[in-house]
């Protein structure tokens, strides 16, 4: 079944994704870390996602590269950023979306599209880390929970506890003079979780955000963020099934409609 | 291994040495023999201001950039920028000790340009200034620290404070406060007062200006002849520093000749141009950074920038405070925010600009101040909009990934 495939590969700072895509199927995709060498990690989720798939190398057609070391892929055909690419895949999976949040691990974006999934406008956070994938893995070990567990503990307390600090290293100190005041982590992790949702949403406001939203990137998981950002935007919230390979969806998409 | 207080010790006393200048001039204009010519007039200007100033044979007047230039060569005294100075420290990658050592004095919030430029002066490395003009058009930040210089060099400073409107009782106001502040510089820095003097000035600004003009216009043809990242760098210098002066009529003159070659070979500063863009803010980061080279890569020309915008009328020289009233009252980044969109709205016309970045500099009010408005309208319009935050002076606020990501995205957004 060696088809003609197209490849997108997300390059993020926390992980890597690589999808292949068929016609408008999605074969097969892998997850990895990225670890220090992006140019190594884009060679193992490739592999990976090509054993998985069955298929074998010759059988790519073309590779779009993306996120933050889009630069690093050697055997890219075109690199095109991460606010393009989640915009497109986003707008694959769900059709009326018209605003995508993207929280990856070094950074957070807002996007908003036409009904062709064209980017229109976006904001993104500035160079500190406060509100990304990075800030919950270093409260996560600061307060000694499983990363996967956060959300879903602080949708355990009723309420959170203001947490002033977004700046990441201000922040886990004052997570843990929380700690040696002896409030509970639940409240502490409801209150880390409702700030970063409320950072999310002030960018949002920079922009028109109108039609389906759809969250997109590796904290799309986190059941607590989520729940606080439809709180906030007073609505449902698209979520795919795998939110960290919407940009590598996005750019697999893009790969198949380059001539 | 020699200590590092030393060599800042020697540097400083090279600084401050006239002949510096002198022997650097025929070096540098070697280096720059293959720039256009108007490039090495703009080496020339700097170099002969730099000697003058630190030799003080003229009284030495420091001054904001805002502040007309036509003032500084109309009292005869050898102007002192401390913003373009800190530009060219930024260029040299000198930036970064200067803006460490002025945060101990003062809030990391303010301009980095003001925040190195008082680093160099706490570090004694500017010449000893006379008398201090500011203007509290457009820079907040410039009269704090103009009063700061005043009591760190015990020296006298007079403001000149616009209004907001462009009221004829603004005019008359702004005259009257031009003569008052004139004839206080000149008495306090014992000069006579020459108002013939004004008058010459005038008329070469009025001759550098029909220039810029012209300039301004060759730079309409498609492909771009001259590259927005010069146009924010040496062009805008001399707008801002040399009008008036006798650097400016030939400095013009020659880039129009430069231009006009490029322009009837029909030579763009890109091997390919797709998009054309205009630069909102009067400045871009100074030190080693990727932007334009980002822009290039992707056949996305810098056509124009706002900070040569010919915002300001002909003088009449034969009443030159009416006339300098004027230009302050004309600019178009003071007073209501419709006037400089008006002012974008022509250059996107005249430019055939397809989008519009805005460069937002830390701690710069009036830049970062207007970018949410005006982004509205030109998103309004269908006219795609990028607000660019960043530093113009301190490398520690570039943030490269990032920078590359929203230019990329913004050039994809145009596709």
């Amino acid at each position: 079944m060696d088809k003609g495939i197209y490849v997108g590969l997300d390059i993020g700072s926390i992980s890597s994704e690589a999808l292949l895509l068929s016609d408008e199927r999605i074969l097969s995709y892998s997850i990895i870390a990225t670890g220090p060498n992006p140019h190594r990690a884009s060679r193992e989720c490739l592999k990976e996602a090509l054993s998985k798939g069955g298929v074998s190398e010759e059988s790519i057609l073309r590779v779009v590269a993306t996120g933050y070391g889009r630069i690093s892929v050697p055997f890219k055909t075109r690199e095109v950023t991460e606010i393009t690419c989640h915009a497109r895949g986003s707008h694959f999976l769900f059709p009326r979306t018209r605003t995508v949040i993207d929280i990856g691990g070094q950074d957070s974006k807002v996007i908003t599209l036409d009904e062709r999934g064209k980017v229109t406008d976006f904001v993104m956070n500035d160079k500190c880390a406060a509100g990304t994938g990075r800030f919950l893995e270093v409260m996560a070990r600061a307060l000694e929970v499983e990363l996967s567990k956060m959300g879903e503990r602080a949708l355990k307390a009723k309420k959170g506890v203001s947490i002033t600090s977004m700046c990441t290293v201000f922040a886990e100190s004052e997570v843990i003079s929380l700690i040696a005041e002896g409030l509970e982590v639940e409240e502490i992790l409801r209150g880390l979780h409702e700030s970063i949702a409320r950072r999310i949403f002030r960018m949002a406001r920079r922009l028109r955000v109108r039609g389906e939203i759809t969250i997109s990137g590796g904290v799309a998981k986190n059941e607590g963020i989520v729940e606080a950002l439809k709180s906030l935007f007073g609505m449902e919230i698209n979520i795919p099934n795998e939110p960290q390979i919407v940009g590598a969806l996005g750019a697999a998409l893009l790969a198949r409609e380059m001539s | 291994m020699v200590d590092k207080g030393f060599r800042i010790k020697v540097l400083r006393k090279f600084v401050h040495l006239p002949y510096t200048y002198q022997f650097l001039l025929p070096i540098l204009v070697f280096l720059h023999s293959k720039e256009n010519p108007a490039y090495r007039i703009w080496v020339r200007f700097l170099l002969n201001t730099f000697r003058e100033a630190y030799a003080h044979r003229k009284p030495v007047v420091w001054a904001n950039s805002f502040l007309p230039s036509e003032i500084h060569y109309g009292l005869d005294v050898i102007p002192v920028l401390p913003e373009i100075i800190s530009a060219l420290v930024t260029y040299l990658g000198w930036s970064e000790r200067p803006i460490s050592k002025a945060d101990t004095r003062i809030s990391t919030d303010l301009c980095t340009f003001y925040r190195c430029a008082l680093g160099l002066a706490l570090e004694n490395f500017l010449p000893r200034p006379d008398l201090l003009l500011s203007s509290s058009q457009l820079c907040d930040g410039a009269n704090k620290f103009f009063s700061t210089m005043g009591q760190l060099y015990q020296c006298p400073h007079l403001l000149l404070d616009p209004p907001y409107s462009n009221h004829p009782r603004s005019h008359r106001y702004m005259e009257e406060q031009i003569e008052d502040l004139l004839k206080q510089a000149s008495q306090i820095l014992s000069l006579p007062f020459k108002k013939d003097r004004f008058s010459l000035v005038l008329n070469r600004s009025n001759q550098a200006r029909q220039w810029i003009d012209k300039i301004n216009q060759l730079r309409q043809s498609i492909p771009s002849p001259f590259p927005g990242s010069e146009g924010l760098s040496y062009l805008s210098g001399m707008n801002f520093y040399s009008v008036g002066s006798i650097w400016s009529i030939p400095f013009f003159s020659l880039l129009h000749q430069e231009i006009e070659k490029k322009v009837s070979s029909k030579k763009g500063y890109l091997p390919k141009e797709k998009y054309r863009l205009l630069w909102l803010h009067h400045v871009r980061p100074y030190y080693k950074n990727e932007i334009f080279n980002i822009l290039s890569s992707k056949d996305a020309a810098v056509s124009f920038e706002e900070a040569n915008y010919l915002y300001w009328p002909f003088h009449d020289s034969s009443q030159p405070w009416k006339s300098l009233a004027e230009k302050i009252l004309s600019n178009v980044w003071a007073g209501p925010i419709e006037r400089r969109m008006k002012a974008i709205d022509e250059m996107i016309r005249s430019y055939s600009i397809h989008g519009v970045i805005h460069f937002s500099h830390w701690g710069c009010r009036q830049s970062c101040g207007g970018a949410a408005i005006i982004g509205d309208y030109l998103k309004q319009k269908g006219i795609p909009y990028l607000t660019l935050p960043g530093d113009c002076a301190d490398p520690n606020n570039y943030s490269p990934g990032q920078t590359r990501t929203r230019l990329e995205a913004f050039i994809e957004m145009m596709e």
